[in-house]
C-alpha cells in the first residue's frame, strides 16, 4: 500500500498503539499517536520515563511492529514489507545510535563502523576509505584499531555515531544517546551530530530527556503517557 | 563477509574465556576417554585374538567336513599329504602342522583323568604353537614313541612328574580299545585349562597308531604372518583349501565365543560413543544458549542494523564450531597422549578371564588410526551441528524485544 506522502516525508505514522502483554498485564507504552517526521529534521521526542519514546521509536524504525496504527517508511507501509525487505531497509537507510553504545565489543574500531558496509557488500577498499573519513570528522580516527572497551564512554558514542552515519542513511535514529556521557562530551557530540545534519542534510531523530539534546534540536516533540502532549512542545 | 564471521566467531568464542576452556576440556575429556577406550578395547581385543590363537589353535584350521561338529575319529583329513603340499606351497601361509585329536584317559599309578589325546607333529608344530616354548619341566617331543607332554594342572590331578608312567587309553577308529604306556617327558604351562588340565601330547605317528589312522590326520592348523587374515572372509584361501570333502575355517568359526566377545566389544563402543555425544551434543546447545542469552542485546542491535537471521545463526554456529576445534585438539591431545603412555607401560587388571581367555598379562591399548580418526571428526561435526539450534533462536530474535527483554 502506498500512501500520498509529500516529498519530504521520511516517516508518516497514523494512529500508533503498542501494547505490551508480556506478564499477561496489558502496558499501554503507546496510545494512539500520529506522527510525521520530514527531511533533514533535528527533532527529538522527549518526556518522562516510561513515556513510550523507545517504544514509539521502535515502532517507527520497524524495529518493533505496532498493536494498531500504520506506519509508512519512505512511502512504503512497514507491515506489507517482508522481513528481508525491512532488514534492508534498516541496513540501507536507518542508522541506530543507542543510549548504551552498543559496539561489538569483540570488533575494532575500524570493524564497528564498516559493519554495515560489509553488510552492504561494500568492497573493501572503499570500506576502509569511508571508515577513516568519518571517524576524521568525529575525531577518534586514532583509535582505528582498538577494541571497544579501551575507549571512554564519549570515544565509544562517537564510535556508535559514526557506525550510524558511515552508510549514509537517509535518517539517524538516536535512543536517549547522550544518557551515559557528561555534559561536555554531550554538548559536543551534539554539536558534531548537528554538523553532519547540516552539511548532509541527514534527518536526526533523538529521544531523550537531557537538556543538552533539547537545546540543539530543531524540532521537540513531547510525549507523556503514550501520546504526543501538544501543549508541552517547547520548541518549534 | 563469510571470513570476516569466521574471524568474529572466533574472538566471540574468547569472550568468555574460561567458558570456552571448561566447556573445551568437558567435551575434550569425552573425546579423550573415547579414543582411550577405543584402544584399550583394541588392544582386548588383540591380547584376546592372540591369546586364542597363538599357543595353540593357530589361525585357521583345516578338517574333515563333520568332524568340529561330530569329533568322530574316523573323519580324517581327505588327502591329507596333498593338502599340505598346497600349504607349503601358498605364500600367504607362514606354517602349517597336522595333528590327531581323540578323547582318551590319562591313568597314572594312583588317578586316572578324561584328557583329550593330541597327537603332534615335532618337526613341524614349533613354527606354529606355544607348546615347546610351555615346558615347564622337563623336554620337548624328540620323536620318541613313549614320550608324553601333559599340562602342569594334569600333573598334579594325577601325581606325576618327568619320568613317571601314564596309560593312555582311547577307543581306535575300528570300535577297539587301545592302551599304551608312556613317560612324562615334559609338563607345560600355557595358562589355558583346556591345554594345561585336558590335554596329553605325543607324536603324531604314536596317536595315529594308537587310533588306527596311520598316516592321517584330523587337524591340519595354519598361520598367517597375520592373525586378522584368520578374520578376513574375503581371501582365496578358504575356498582353495575347502576341497576333497575338507573346510577350512578361520578363529572367528573355531573360537566362537571369542568372536562373539569381539562384536559385543564393537556394539559397546558404539553404545558408549552414542551416549557421550548426546551429552556433548546437549552440553554445547547449553553453553552457547547461555551465551545467546548474554549477548540478547547485542544480537538486537545486529538485527536492527539490518543483520539477517540467517547471517547471525551462521556467527552462532561458527562459534558453535571453534569450540568443537578447541574440544577436538584437546581431546585428541589427551586421547592420544593417555594411549602413547599406556601403550608402553602396559595397564595390569591382575588376572580375570573373558570368554575363555585368561588375561593375566598387562594389556597395552592399540591405536588403529583407522578407526579412531571417527571420534575427532564426530566431535567435530556434532559439536558444530549443536550450534544450529541456537543459532536458529539468535537469528530469529525480535531486535526491540531482544533489547527490551535484556535491559
Amino acid at each position: 500500500m502506498e500512501m500520498n506522502m509529500v516529498d519530504n516525508d521520511v516517516i508518516v505514522a497514523e494512529g500508533i498503539v503498542k501494547t505490551y502483554d508480556d506478564s499477561g498485564v496489558p502496558v499501554h507504552a503507546v496510545r494512539g499517536v500520529d506522527y510525521t517526521l520530514e527531511k533533514g529534521e533535528f527533532t527529538a521526542i522527549t518526556g518522562p520515563s516510561g513515556s513510550g519514546k523507545t517504544t514509539f521509536l521502535n515502532v517507527l524504525a520497524g524495529l518493533d511492529t505496532p498493536t494498531e496504527g500504520k506506519v509508512w517508511l519512505s512511502g512504503k507501509l512497514i507491515s506489507e514489507m517482508s522481513g528481508k525487505e525491512l532488514s534492508n531497509f534498516r541496513r540501507d537507510h536507518i542508522g541506530f545510535v543507542f543510549q548504551a553504545y552498543n559496539l561489538f565489543p569483540v570488533l575494532t574500531v575500524e570493524e564497528n563502523v564498516e559493519y554495515v558496509m560489509l553488510l552492504q557488500g561494500i568492497p573493501p577498499a572503499e570500506r576502509h576509505d569511508r571508515v577513516m573519513d568519518i571517524l576524521e570528522k568525529v575525531g577518534i580516527a586514532e583509535y582505528v584499531g582498538r577494541l571497544p572497551r579501551k575507549l571512554s564512554g564519549g570515544q565509544q558514542q562517537r564510535v556508535a555515531v559514526a557506525r550510524a552515519v558511515v552508510s549514509h542513511p537517509s535518517l539517524v535514529i538516536a535512543d536517549e544517546p547522550t544518557a551515559n556521557l557528561d555534559s561536555k562530551t554531550s554538548g559536543a557530540l551534539l554539536d558534531m551530530m548537528r554538523k553532519l545534519n547540516e552539511e548532509t542534510g541527514m534527518t536526526f531523530l533523538f529521544s531523550t530527556h537531557d537538556e543538552i539534546v533539547m537545546q540543539r534540536a530543531k524540532k521537540i516533540v513531547v510525549l507523556r503517557d503514550g501520546k504526543i502532549d501538544e501543549n508541552a512542545s517547547p520548541k518549534e | 563477509m563469510f571470513g570476516r564471521l569466521v574471524k568474529f566467531a572466533w574472538r566471540s568464542t574468547w569472550r568468555n574465556g574460561r567458558r570456552t576452556v571448561i566447556t573445551g576440556l568437558a567435551v575434550g575429556l569425552g573425546l579423550g576417554s573415547m579414543i582411550f577406550y577405543e584402544a584399550l578395547m583394541q588392544g582386548m581385543g588383540a591380547y584376546m585374538i592372540q591369546t586364542t590363537t597363538n599357543p595353540w589353535m593357530g589361525d585357521a584350521q583345516i578338517h574333515r567336513n563333520g568332524f568340529m561338529d561330530t569329533r568322530r575319529i574316523d573323519l580324517t583329513v581327505e588327502r591329507p599329504d596333498s593338502v599340505l603340499f598346497m600349504l607349503r606351497q601358498d605364500s600367504t601361509v607362514s606354517a602349517c602342522t597336522p595333528r590327531i585329536l581323540s578323547p582318551a584317559s590319562a591313568t597314572s599309578t594312583t588317578e586316572m583323568k578324561p584328557v583329550t589325546l593330541i597327537g603332534v607333529d615335532s618337526e613341524t608344530d614349533p613354527a606354529l604353537t606355544m607348546l615347546e616354548a610351555a615346558i615347564d619341566t622337563g623336554s620337548y617331543l624328540s620323536g620318541d614313541s613313549t614320550e608324553l607332554i601333559i599340562g602342569y594342572k594334569l600333573a598334579d590331578d594325577l601325581n606325576a612328574v618327568p619320568g613317571d608312567v601314564i596309560v593312555i587309553t582311547v577307543a581306535r577308529a575300528d570300535s577297539g580299545l587301545s592302551s599304551s604306556m608312556f613317560f612324562v617327558s615334559g609338563i607345560c604351562r600355557f595358562g589355558s585349562d583346556d591345554l594345561d588340565r585336558y590335554s596329553a601330547f605325543v607324536n603324531l605317528n604314536t596317536a595315529g597308531g594308537m587310533l588306527g589312522i596311520p598316516g592321517d590326520v584330523h587337524e591340519i592348523a595354519v598361520r598367517f604372518p597375520e592373525s586378522k587374515t584368520g578374520a578376513d572372509t574375503t581371501i582365496a584361501f578358504w575356498s582353495e583349501f575347502s576341497i576333497f570333502g575338507n573346510s577350512a575355517l578361520g578363529w572367528p568359526e573355531l573360537a566362537p565365543q571369542v568372536s562373539a566377545m569381539l562384536n559385543m566389544v564393537d556394539l559397546g563402543m558404539a553404545v558408549t560413543a552414542i551416549i557421550l555425544f548426546a551429552l556433548v551434543v546437549f552440553g554445547i546447545v547449553n553453553s552457547l544458549f547461555m551465551s545467546v542469552y548474554e549477548r540478547m542485546y547485542e544480537f538486537g542491535v545486529m538485527k536492527a542494523l539490518g543483520t539477517r537471521p540467517g547471517t547471525i545463526g551462521t556467527m552462532v554456529v561458527l562459534e558453535a564450531f571453534w569450540i568443537a576445534v578447541i574440544s577436538t585438539v584437546i581431546g585428541s591431545a589427551i586421547g592420544l597422549l593417555t594411549v602413547w603412555i599406556t601403550s608402553k607401560t602396559g595397564i595390569n587388571f591382575g588376572e580375570f578371564d573373558v570368554s575363555g581367555v585368561v588375561f593375566d598379562k598387562p594389556l597395552y591399548p592399540i591405536l588403529k588410526l583407522s578407526r579412531v580418526w571417527i571420534y575427532p571428526l564426530f566431535t567435530l561435526i556434532l559439536t558444530t551441528a549443536a550450534g544450529i539450534y541456537p543459532g536458529i533462536h539468535a537469528g530469529r530474535l525480535n531486535p526491540a524485544e531482544a533489547m527490551r527483554k535484556s535491559l
